[in-house]
């Protein structure tokens, strides 16, 4: 029997193109088996997370900026908090920013939502070793 | 036998008499004025100090060698009294035998008898009493002098009748002089209204639960001058525990509370100043850290890739993010400028012509929209400001206007100014899109915050309104309905 290993789906939620894109980029290079969404707002990505059209295609771990126009990352948390039982599945939050404000780490441990705060500019590694742990259970995540 | 022959010493037989003067505590004297002969009883000599007999008994040794010389005087003046009524009672100094310079009590009597004229008297040692005034004038002097310094005084209340005792010093700082007694209820009436209260409640605090009490209230004396004052109060206790009287002191603290006051509203205005210090630092280091970060990522992107193309766009990044670099330094330049620009002298500038030349600047912008702009600055013309304020907080609030517009309707603008009896504002009203102000009034004024997407938004333009404004002692306010519009209300000076 050959093992396939399934493909891990994060998020990326942050207003910056060049970080996303940077993001993207590093998942290829590094060979992360992972299915990449990326929104760059908030709003947006609760748009998704809510929409039933893409309850088969909902991602294993987010990572979300807190400075953000729009919708923030805090609020972010509290709209995903409310939405998450519809999900069926366990979803990671990690917040990633690059504010060194003591305020804004208090708040992110804090915050029962997130689950560390990961400071930029982000070490490649580090975000590969976190999305690679989260494999998803057979039957759900996306099939491709 | 009268009643007086029965109580005096008339006919009492010499012996007897001599007896008496000589052992009673208190010297006898006598001097024959004609004959210059001296008598001194046995306790003359003790009060001294000496044995009978011991130092010459003359009226020449007394004046000369006894009295302390600034006190004749005073004894000359007391024996030669001739005026009516007992003679005086004199208070010298005598020298005693081991105990120096002492304080007696002397008075003098004549008596003319057929053998000469007699001047006959008793002496007192009431040195102890002496000292003991002296103390007690001091300690009194002291203690006045030190409350009319302190402008301190001392009261009391005693709780069963409420009867208020004030010490002088308290009537000088109520201004008040003669003969005024003051209850506790016009006491208190002379303390400004809105401290009224407090004084009352700890007043009846003191007497029914024994609670001391400092309290530092404004206070307005007879003569109308209003005043900072500080007043505490100690209740005394009686063995059950019940409150019998209040004591307590009542001070003038003007000078001391007025610098405080200075002290702590210049404390505020600093820590305010820190806090928008942090702010900006934490924002700088935020935002540079963030471009910083971004371009060590994409350095290691460009060094790892390995595709043509792949480099190419990431260089292409990397050249995004220098130009971000430098305008995030061309902001922060703009902010130190404004610090740098407070010193500037101000000059009265005229609304209408700043606002024409940054219309004009804006001139694309606003034909492009179709903007309808209405400036009236009838009511104030003209501020004391400095001028490249002014223009840029013409410049940031025109241009939001424009970038924020409502996508249904073009830009409708009203600027004008008021002016009440101490300050000039300038208000600016538009039609946009409005913001949220439940959810972003906090941040509204904030470094690089952004709350539409709009790709222009830069979240710099507020930030130095705001900077700018509150350097000059000013104030900005927003009144804002999302789709409706947005109300900025400038407390210019």
């Amino acid at each position: 029997m050959i093992f396939e290993r399934q493909m891990v789906t994060a998020c990326i939620i942050d207003d910056d193109d060049i970080f996303i894109y940077g993001f993207k980029k590093f998942i290829e290079i590094k060979g992360v088996f992972a299915h990449i969404l990326n929104f760059s707002n908030g709003k947006e990505a609760i748009e998704y997370l809510k929409n039933p059209n893409y309850a088969g295609n909902l991602p294993d771990v987010i990572f979300v900026d807190i400075n953000m126009p729009v919708m923030d990352g805090w609020e972010f948390t509290q709209n995903f908090e409310e939405i998450k039982p519809l999900f069926g599945k366990k979803i990671s939050v990690y917040a990633i920013s690059s504010s060194v404000d003591i305020k804004d780490i208090n708040r992110a441990k804090n915050n029962p939502v997130i689950k560390d705060y990961i400071l930029k500019p982000i070490s490649e590694s580090h975000v590969a070793d976190i999305i690679n742990s989260y494999q998803p259970r057979p039957g759900f995540g996306g099939l491709n | 036998m009268s009643f007086f022959e029965h109580h005096n010493f008339f006919g009492e037989n010499p012996a007897h008499l001599a007896r008496l003067i000589n052992n009673i505590n208190t010297g006898v004297w006598e001097y024959n004025t004609v004959t210059k002969k001296a008598k001194w009883s046995d306790g003359f000599y003790a009060i001294l100090g000496y044995a009978p007999g011991e130092i010459e008994c003359s009226y020449h040794n007394f004046f000369e060698n006894l009295l302390y010389y600034h006190d004749k005087q005073t004894f000359l003046k007391a024996t030669h009294y001739t005026g009516p009524g007992a003679t005086p009672i004199a208070h010298i100094r005598l020298l005693t035998k081991a105990g120096g310079y002492q304080w007696f009590e002397t008075s003098a009597l004549k008596h003319d008898d057929g053998d000469g004229q007699f001047v006959y008297g008793v002496l007192n040692n009431i040195n102890n009493y002496k000292i003991a005034e002296f103390k007690a004038a001091q300690a009194e002097f002291m203690c006045s002098e030190t409350g009319r310094i302190a402008r301190v005084g001392g009261w009391e209340i005693d709780a069963p009748s409420m009867t208020l005792h004030l010490s002088r010093e308290i009537y000088n700082i109520y201004e008040l002089y003669g003969d005024v007694q003051l209850d506790i209820e016009e006491a208190i009436s002379f303390i400004e209204p809105q401290y009224r209260p407090v004084v009352t409640k700890a007043v009846e605090d003191a007497i029914n639960l024994s609670k001391p009490f400092d309290l530092e209230v404004l206070f307005k004396s007879a003569k109308n001058n209003v005043i900072w004052v500080r007043t505490k109060g100690l209740p005394i206790i009686d063995n059950y525990g019940n409150c019998i009287a209040i004591r307590g002191i009542f001070q003038d603290i003007d000078i001391i509370k007025k610098s405080g006051l200075s002290m702590q509203s210049s404390i505020n205005l600093l820590d305010d100043q820190n806090k928008r210090l942090q702010n900006f630092a934490y924002i700088v280091s935020h935002n540079l850290r963030s471009h910083a970060g971004n371009l060590k990522f994409m350095v290691n992107l460009f060094e790892e890739t390995k595709l043509e193309n792949d480099k190419q766009e990431i260089f292409s990044h990397i050249k995004t993010i220098s130009d971000s670099l430098s305008a995030t330094m061309g902001h922060l330049d703009e902010i130190v400028k404004i610090q740098s620009e407070i010193g500037k002298e101000r000059k009265l500038v005229t609304f209408r012509t700043i606002f024409d030349n940054v219309k004009a600047i804006l001139r694309a912008n606003i034909d492009a929209t179709a903007a309808q702009i209405n400036a009236d600055f009838s009511d104030a013309p003209q501020v004391n400001y400095i001028p490249a304020y002014l223009e840029s907080i013409f410049q940031n609030l025109l241009t939001n206007a424009i970038k924020y517009k409502h996508p249904d309707r073009p830009p409708v603008v009203n600027c004008y100014t008021q002016r009440d009896d101490k300050h000039t504002y300038l208000i600016f009203e538009d039609n946009g899109i409005g913001i949220d102000l439940k959810r972003y009034g906090d941040q509204l004024f904030g470094m690089y915050r952004t709350f539409h997407q709009n790709k222009d938004a830069k979240g710099i333009g507020l930030f130095i309104t705001r900077n700018q404004i509150e350097a000059l002692g000013g104030t900005i306010d927003i009144d804002s309905t999302v789709n409706v519009g947005t109300k900025f209300t400038m407390k210019l000076i």
